[in-house]
């Protein structure tokens, strides 16, 4: 992953980011197989602008914090990476600033997996899923919940531009122990 | 006023000038409204792309031509039924019809295209039997899978039958002429007191007669019984006949047996005889070696090709209007292009003999001096005849086999089979692009580069094939090259669905799938019955992991070619990722059944076979992948996964340690050998392994794995320090 943004020495801060979204070729986008909610919405900056692929349109939430973005899946999946478009110099007060992220079987059971605080960022926010141990470097669950904590400037309400969510491409040759990484096995490995 | 503008009409469509032919004709139809007119009306606007045009003018004719032409029309309009209707009955429609081959071949497409796969593989079998040149016919019954070997069908009986179709009737006209044959003089030739219908009624007989003969097998019977029932030259033809039925199941005996049996009939035959023996005179090492039917002689492979590949030339060339220039012979549309210049005499003399033979019986003028005379022009042409014929059957058979084994599959056989060729036709496009074909399916992509490059260059105009070389340039990663043979095929022509598909290839190369689908699509909106194309889409699906999309696309693809073997891959893949093993497993069968040399194929029947726990047959299966092709590293790192599974690590490890030898960088083998050294508890060689396909950077799932793994074999360590 190309993070330029820099991480402070403290745990769990996040300052700038990335202008491009840039993502390991194993990795593949999973929003589309789940149902997105939200908490609370303004007309016409619902959550359908979280989805489009535009930065210029948002979401603004419209109620009590914490504002939650709700990802389910119709089954387990793995998740690794979680992608967030803010920008402080346009949204300023709007800005997220702790977001903290839960996974679980529903909206009973849900644990927070990580939590994070951004300082002024201003692109593409990448948020690993990863433990440390390496028998952890995907979550498997059922949902995912985005919670915005607070904002900047102790803002109410947030504005989120675009979500993004990441898990690992299958083995495209189903049944093999191990996925090949050579030339010459890829080339024999499919018909075209 | 009728025949200037009618000839004039048929010059103008011979100089394309069509808008010019179009309203001639109209003023000709309204002036003189005949059926004959309405056809040739029906022609120009044939030409000018009108059919429907064509459809309306012809629509309620009963003429055997106009029910002809009305068919064309159905058929562009994509009317199956009413083009089917419309040539019916077909017998009657043959023997009026100048291209009785091509009423067959026209039925052999409907009857495909309406799913009636039988009967349409019995009218191609037809139509090549009435004209053994009909390039498509063959090409059609290839594709469908059907074709029977092309030395058969482009053998020394179709040699044969060619050449007694164009020498017969000057060959029995010069042995008439040849006082040493004791032919009956009287037995004169009036050539001037036949007419022509009479003459092309009979030779429509004839040559009906000797294509049924010829084919062999299932039509042996049919000539014969119609050869009792046709008209006074049936006689002279009957002699043939069962001859030629024996020719076709072997060389030698019949060319004696024509003559003996000649010989026991009366002058008729007798002339038979001596022309037998006159081309036997002439022709005697060419024939030999076309009658002496020796697969293995070059000759007679040649003469085969030449057929065959004459019968492809045929499609590509004009047919009509050489046949028309030289012969107007009711069943030859076909022999007008081999005897282009040559034939002209000779044919000009066959019709004469023929109707002279047949009217032996009746007419007994005596014209010995002009027979004498056009006999020795006749023996001069007879043999440039004879030896142009052999030489474009030749060809036809040597390209009619290499596309046979090329649709089967086998495709060092037909690499080998077009080797074979003259420089001249190997540098050509067409079996070029057969060669590039070739050696996409044998996975071998560098010589199938060079060879479509190289057809590329030789006719940068055919884009026949040129779908399959984007694909081949999309395996190999050439995407410098891919986007410019894109670009390049669309500037040619834009409404080329291989130009489409270049073009989603290079899409898709660059991940952007959406496009690529659409492209793919758009090929499929310019041809839909472009098999390839639907597949494309249905792998682009895959990708996108659209499932049921790309089902639908791969049925649409096998509904237009059921014999594409990648579509049922395609749908194996699909059910062996969504765990559906059974259907994975019947369609990937299917896809071996078609093409049992594909290793690739193979292999992933021996995946579904272990996921099915039926591991002794995935065993052999992989066995024979491996056999057949070395090259390929999968089916040997599987059969070593099962080895592992079934217990028997020692040759697992074997396997795994050669392959480490050809690929050392491959990761998936030492993380392999990892758990193989794990399970034998060398935790020091296991650790060492996990650690080199660490290195080698595997995907993330398998990092993960191969961490855990690795963690996994610290524990027992411990477990045993602490003992």
């Amino acid at each position: 992953m190309a993070t330029e943004s820099s991480e402070s020495e403290e745990e769990g801060k996040i300052t700038g980011g990335n202008q491009h979204l840039i993502v390991e070729d194993d990795l593949r986008e999973m929003g589309k197989k789940a149902a997105w909610s939200v908490s609370s919405c303004k007309t016409g900056n619902g959550v359908s602008s979280l989805r489009d692929d535009n930065l210029e349109t948002y979401w603004q939430s419209d109620g009590a914090q914490p504002h939650l973005v709700n990802i389910q899946f119709q089954k387990k999946v793995k998740l690794q990476l979680v992608v967030l478009y803010v920008d402080f110099k346009l949204d300023e007060s709007y800005t997220p600033s702790k977001i903290s992220i839960r996974a679980g079987d529903g909206f009973h059971n849900l644990k927070e997996i990580k939590t994070v605080e951004l300082v002024k960022p201003t692109g593409w926010v990448y948020l690993s899923l990863s433990g440390n141990d390496p028998r952890e470097t995907f979550v498997n669950t059922f949902m995912l919940q985005i919670a915005v904590l607070s904002n900047h400037l102790n803002g109410r309400d947030t504005h989120v531009r675009q979500i993004k969510v990441y898990g690992p491409r299958p083995n495209p040759i189903p049944h093999q122990p191990f996925q090949f990484t050579s030339r010459e096995f890829i080339t024999y490995s499919t018909v075209r | 006023m009728e025949a200037l503008l009618a000839n004039y009409v048929e010059k103008s469509l011979k100089q394309y000038m069509r808008r010019n032919a179009i309203f001639l004709c109209e003023r000709l139809y309204a002036e003189f409204p005949s059926e004959v007119n309405l056809q040739l009306l029906a022609r120009c606007y044939l030409n000018n792309n009108q059919p429907h045009s064509a459809y309306h003018v012809l629509k309620g004719m009963q003429m055997a031509q106009s029910r002809y032409l009305f068919a064309v029309a159905c058929l562009e309009m994509d009317l199956f039924s009413e083009a089917e209707t419309a040539l019916l009955p077909i017998e009657e429609l043959c023997a009026h019809v100048t291209n009785g081959a091509a009423v067959q071949y026209l039925l052999g497409i409907i009857h495909r295209d309406t799913n009636r796969m039988k009967s349409s593989v019995e009218h191609f079998r037809k139509a090549l039997s009435i004209d053994p040149l009909f390039w498509a016919a063959y090409e059609e019954l290839c594709i469908l899978g059907e074709a029977e070997e092309a030395a058969v069908c482009f053998g020394d009986v179709a040699i044969h039958y060619v050449q007694e179709h164009y020498l017969g009737n000057a060959s029995s006209y010069l042995q008439i002429a040849n006082s040493d044959q004791s032919l009956d003089s009287s037995q004169a030739f009036g050539l001037e007191d036949l007419s022509l219908s009479h003459l092309q009624q009979m030779e429509g007989n004839n040559i009906r007669n000797i294509c049924l003969n010829n084919h062999g097998g299932p039509n042996l019977t049919g000539p014969v019984g119609q050869i009792t029932n046709s008209c006074c030259n049936s006689s002279f033809f009957r002699t043939p006949s069962p001859v030629l039925t024996q020719l076709s199941d072997m060389a030698p005996p019949p060319l004696i047996r024509n003559i003996r049996f000649c010989q026991n009939e009366v002058s008729l035959r007798s002339s038979t005889q001596a022309r037998r023996e006159f081309v036997r005179e002439n022709e005697s090492a060419q024939i030999r070696g076309s009658l002496f039917f020796d697969s293995g002689r070059r000759r007679s492979a040649r003469l085969a090709a030449a057929q065959r590949s004459f019968n492809s030339t045929q499609g590509s060339e004009n047919k009509a209007n050489n046949l028309r220039a030289s012969i107007k012979l009711n069943s030859g549309t076909c022999y007008s292009t081999v005897c282009k210049g040559q034939f002209q005499n000779l044919e000009e003399a066959f019709r004469a003999t023929s109707s002279s033979l047949s009217s032996s019986a009746d007419v007994k003028s005596v014209q010995d001096e002009t027979v004498n005379t056009q006999l020795r022009s006749f023996i001069s042409n007879s043999s440039k005849i004879k030896s142009g014929i052999s030489d474009t059957i030749n060809l036809l058979r040597i390209l009619g086999e290499g596309y046979r084994h090329l649709c089967e599959y086998r495709c060092q056989e037909a690499l080998n089979v077009y080797q074979k060729l003259s420089s001249k036709q190997y540098n050509t496009g067409w079996v070029l692009s057969q060669v590039g074909k070739a050696y996409f399916e044998l996975v071998d992509y560098l010589n199938a580069d060079y060879a479509f490059s190289l057809a590329r260059q030789i006719s940068p105009y055919n884009l026949e094939g040129m779908d399959v070389y984007s694909t081949v340039l999309y395996l190999m990663k050439e995407d410098m090259k891919l986007k410019y043979l894109a670009q390049e095929l669309i500037s040619i022509d834009r409404f080329a669905p291989q130009a489409w598909c270049a073009i989603g290839n290079c899409y898709s190369f660059q991940k952007d799938h959406e496009t690529a689908l659409k492209s793919f699509q758009r090929a499929v909106q310019l041809n839909s019955r472009f098999p390839y194309a639907h597949t494309l889409s249905g792998h682009e699906n895959v990708i996108i992991e659209d499932y049921g999309n790309a089902v639908e696309c791969y049925q649409k693809a096998l509904h237009v070619d059921a014999r594409h073997y990648k579509s049922w891959y395609g749908l194996g893949m699909i059910y062996l990722r969504q765990e559906k093993i059974e259907f994975a497993e019947h369609h990937f069968r299917q896809a071996y059944r078609i093409n049992p040399f594909s290793s690739v194929i193979m292999y992933y029947l021996g995946t579904t076979l272990e996921a099915l726990k039926r591991s002794e047959e995935a065993l052999v299966m992989m066995e024979k992948a491996i056999v057949t092709d070395n090259k390929n590293p999968l089916p040997k790192y599987s059969k070593a996964n099962m080895l592992v599974t079934l217990g028997r690590l020692n040759e697992a490890l074997e396997i795994l340690e050669e392959l480490k030898e050809c690929y050392p960088r491959e990761s998936s083998i030492y993380a392999l050998m990892g758990e193989i050294y794990k399970q034998h508890k060398k935790y020091d060689k296991s650790m060492l392994h996990f650690g080199i396909a660490l290195d080698l950077k595997p995907s993330i799932v398998d990092v993960a794995k191969i961490q855990a793994a690795i963690g996994k074999l610290i524990l027992p360590d411990e477990i045993e320090d602490n003992l």
